[in-house]
């Protein structure tokens, strides 16, 4: 009983001790001593570089999810809810409605994870763990990148939320016309 | 009169002090979790380190008319959304949030360079 304990523990060690080794690994493997010297001598610039984008990232997203949030608040749900109000039909702009709602979600989730990534980098010294400053930053583009597929989403619900008001127009106008005959 | 043998009767301003302190602590310890979390941190201005930026926030977006969501439906009506409703998607649209590639490690000089 105690020499399978051993063995689990052993087994167990050799697991858990493998990974920062792994890690380490990966890294080297990963930066070339050039890379390494060429990231410590810009560490203080690119250090200053994100730091005002982290703080002009906040901006933009205060005032982008101000003016996002305002499309469906103020106009969409007003509309669709006037349309319902009058007995009228609106599932179809009802439908791009949530699936904005849906993204605007998404663009509120991916900037937290985003500006996380972010301020993890930003707490990495760049001087003595190159490799790890390396990684946070490849994180934070990728996390950001995410952001950026977010707004071209919410873009496209705009346009589409258009169209559907177009199909909506067009439908009323047949309604009409059908109703003088 | 009788007197109160309880071990904590003689330190009970005491353990109300430290109590008050306990609970305050960790209401202090949730509400930071929910702060930080629910995405509120994100948007907080006034935190130490954007003050540049403060005063660029928009903090009257009284030019984005609230649309009434009762009255009648007729053309006019559905015309005049229709023209606010494009005004406001292409002002939001104009920005290329988030867009470009300052993240880039050769926008931040790590990339080597042919010559390095």
């Amino acid at each position: 009983m105690s020499k399978k304990l051993l063995v689990v523990c052993f087994v167990l060690a050799c697991g858990l001790g493998s990974i920062p080794l792994a890690k380490a690994f990966a890294q080297d493997t990963t930066l070339s001593d050039q890379q390494i010297t060429l990231i410590k001598d810009n560490c203080v610039s690119s250090r200053n570089t994100l730091n005002q984008l982290h703080v002009s990232d906040a901006l933009l997203r205060v005032n982008m999810g101000q003016a996002y949030e305002s499309m469906t608040t103020k106009l969409m749900d007003r509309f669709n809810s006037r349309i319902s109000y009058n007995s009228l039909s609106n599932s179809d702009l009802v439908a791009v409605s949530k699936d904005y709602v849906s993204a605007l979600d998404e663009f509120r989730l991916d900037y937290i994870t985003y500006e996380a990534q972010l301020s993890s980098a930003l707490k990495i010294d760049c001087e003595k763990q190159p490799a790890d400053f390396y990684d946070a930053i490849s994180v934070a583009y990728k996390g950001r990148n995410l952001v950026h597929d977010d707004v071209l989403k919410l873009n496209q619900y705009i346009d589409k939320y258009q169209l559907a008001l177009d199909k909506f127009e067009k439908d009323y106008q047949v309604i009409g016309e059908g109703a003088k005959k | 009169m009788s007197e109160d043998l309880s071990p904590y009767s003689k330190h009970r301003f005491l353990i109300l002090i430290a109590s008050s302190i306990l609970i305050s602590f960790v209401l202090v310890v949730i509400s930071m979790a929910l702060y930080n979390s629910s995405g509120a941190a994100q948007l907080d201005l006034s935190r130490p380190g954007y003050v540049s930026v403060r005063s660029k926030a928009v903090t009257n977006d009284s030019d984005f008319e609230n649309y009434s969501s009762t009255g009648s439906i007729n053309q006019k009506v559905i015309s005049e959304f229709k023209v606010l409703y494009t005004k406001q998607a292409t002002k939001t649209k104009a920005a290329d949030a988030f867009g470009g590639d300052p993240l880039n490690f050769a926008s931040l000089g790590l990339e080597l360079t042919t010559e390095q």
